[in-house]
């Protein structure tokens, strides 16, 4: 089975500090593959592993500074066996519009085509169903759970309030929710294997057309706290700090 | 202009139609699967039946050759999973992208979360049809109205058909903590799992639900993960947050700054969560939590 895998690039959400303007700062942020994106690339290794001869090949697009050495590694040390990356300034923030174009180019033949929950930043889950409207195939988000059968999956959707047994003939997009499968954590041997996997990286072919303008993007304004600190080992201070929970209740 | 709504509960789907009466002359409602629509909801709602045996999100192509009969500029949506999908496709159909899970419709464009809270995001369509998703709550105080003319769309078969095996409904733990006026969090200062008997000892004497950070779920598993608050997790606004063992990491905090009251119990004294409480408390949680419980 021809497996292809799609993830992101994000900066690391835990070194994203606010400056005293409200805009992000991503200085100190690293590039990572986006949290949700890890279950994604375990759920298409294991998919591998239960259909004999099959392949995993990661896509992703984004801008030129997604081409790092280590985070190829990385997507490569995940039972992946093969990348393919457009990296170019062109396609930084795209919308899930163009994102699903910018995919488009690099998936060559599959089977199937996973996809996360919804990437760190934007959190729209839009790129796989965009994705598939695009190559005209059927989508199915929400997975929870694939079984391999002839020509098709069975997958398992948990979605709000019930969970859908649904059968998706192939080729498809599927995007898993993170329960679908724990990421591996990547040994040593995997990392020094995967510098030597073959990588493809390529240029953006064209500008895209966004179709959503951002106006603004600030950190939400800060409560006004009354910030009244107390030593436990203080006389009373538990009982002070008692009395305003109860006050507030 | 014209407003298309798409939802998959009747709450919602009043909501939204009230929604799109601010912004539109006109107010079509596309009924998917036999939702029901109260009296005064739209003044056109279109049925769209699903055959046996089909996917919800299979109901897209249908959906679009509504869009195309009606010519909406603006489309909203209840953000659930099948809306999502079908969405998505209609707005592939029209050349845009959704924007999505949107919290509230200001002058300049529609505000959305971004990195889960660490940021509000503003966007605005550049395209002539704008898509959206938009977040209960958006459109407090909007009434809808209409006559609700009923019209029956055909069928249109998708290229390829998602075929459906079974539905069940989902077992939910019950724990709503949206709902809960009083939240106590648990977090990394709690040495071990046993430790976690101290935070509920104070949640029922103060009638608060637990929560935690995400550490406690997917570090140790020591509770389940739709109890953590902050980015990708749980966004509260409770009366009264006790945060109990929690540094105050801003991944954190974005779920639970706008609560009414917040306290906290950290034994680092310069844990950023003492810069953003109104009563904190120096100590160790084993230490403090069951004097508090006893004094309260």
């Amino acid at each position: 089975m021809n497996i292809i895998v799609s993830c992101k690039i994000v900066p690391d959400d835990q070194d994203i500090q606010v400056a005293s303007d409200r805009t992000l700062d991503y200085s100190k942020a690293k590039g990572i593959v986006s949290t949700y994106d890890l279950n994604a690339i375990e759920a298409a290794a294991q998919l591998a592993a239960a259909v004999e001869g099959s392949k995993v090949t990661a896509v992703t697009a984004g801008p030129a500074s997604v081409d790092d050495s280590k985070l190829k590694k990385n997507i490569l040390a995940r039972g992946v066996d093969e990348l393919v990356m457009c990296a170019d300034d062109a396609y930084a923030n795209m919308d899930a519009h163009a994102t699903a174009e910018a995919l488009a180019a690099l998936v060559g033949e599959y089977d199937v085509i996973l996809m996360g929950d919804g990437s760190a930043d934007n959190y729209a889950q839009q790129v796989d169903v965009q994705l598939a409207a695009r190559l005209g195939v059927p989508s199915v988000n929400g997975v929870t759970k694939i079984t391999p059968e002839a020509g098709s999956l069975l997958v398992e959707r948990t979605l709000e309030s019930v969970v859908e047994t649904v059968r998706v003939p192939l080729p498809a997009v599927v995007s898993v929710s993170p329960d679908v499968a724990v990421p591996r954590i990547p040994g040593m041997k995997d990392i020094l294997a995967a510098g030597k996997k073959p990588m493809d990286v390529r240029a953006a072919a064209g500008a895209y057309a966004g179709s959503v303008e951002a106006v603004s993007t600030l950190a939400p304004e800060q409560a006004d706290r009354k910030l009244e600190i107390l030593d436990a080992s203080a006389d009373g201070a538990i009982e002070q700090f008692a009395a305003a929970i109860k006050a507030a209740l | 202009m014209k407003a298309l709504v798409l939802a998959e509960r009747s709450d919602a789907a009043r909501e939204l139609a009230a929604g799109a009466r601010t912004m539109a002359d006109e107010v079509v409602l596309v009924a998917i699967d036999g939702l029901e629509v109260a009296d005064g909801t739209a003044d056109k709602i279109v049925r769209i039946a699903l055959p046996a045996g089909a996917v919800y999100d299979d109901a897209a192509a249908t959906v679009a050759s509504v869009f195309d009969a009606e010519q909406p500029g603006v489309v909203l949506v209840e953000p659930t999973r099948h809306l999502k999908s079908i969405a998505g496709r209609v707005a592939a159909h029209a050349g845009t992208a959704v924007i999505t899970d949107v919290m509230e419709f200001a002058a300049d464009g529609a505000k959305s979360l971004y990195f889960g809270g660490v940021a509000e995001r503003v966007q605005k369509p550049v395209t002539d049809v704008a898509v959206y998703t938009v977040a209960a709550g958006a459109f407090e105080g909007a009434e809808p109205s209409g006559a609700n003319a009923v019209e029956d769309a055909a069928w249109v078969a998708p290229a390829v058909a998602l075929e459906l095996v079974d539905s069940k409904p989902r077992e939910l733990s019950g724990v709503d903590l949206n709902k809960a006026d009083v939240v106590v969090a648990a977090g990394r200062g709690f040495a071990e799992e046993a430790e976690l008997d101290l935070a509920r000892a104070l949640c029922d004497k103060i009638g608060a639900g637990l929560a935690c950070s995400r550490p406690l779920t997917e570090g140790v598993d020591w509770l389940p993960t739709e109890l953590y608050v902050g980015v990708s997790g749980l966004m509260l606004s409770p009366k009264v947050y006790v945060a109990c063992g929690i540094s105050g990491q801003m991944q954190h905090m974005v779920g639970c700054n706008r609560a009414g009251t917040m306290f906290a119990v950290n034994k680092d004294k310069n844990a950023p969560i003492f810069k953003q409480c109104d009563y904190g408390l120096v100590g160790d949680v084993k230490d403090v939590l069951p004097a508090l419980a006893a004094a309260l």
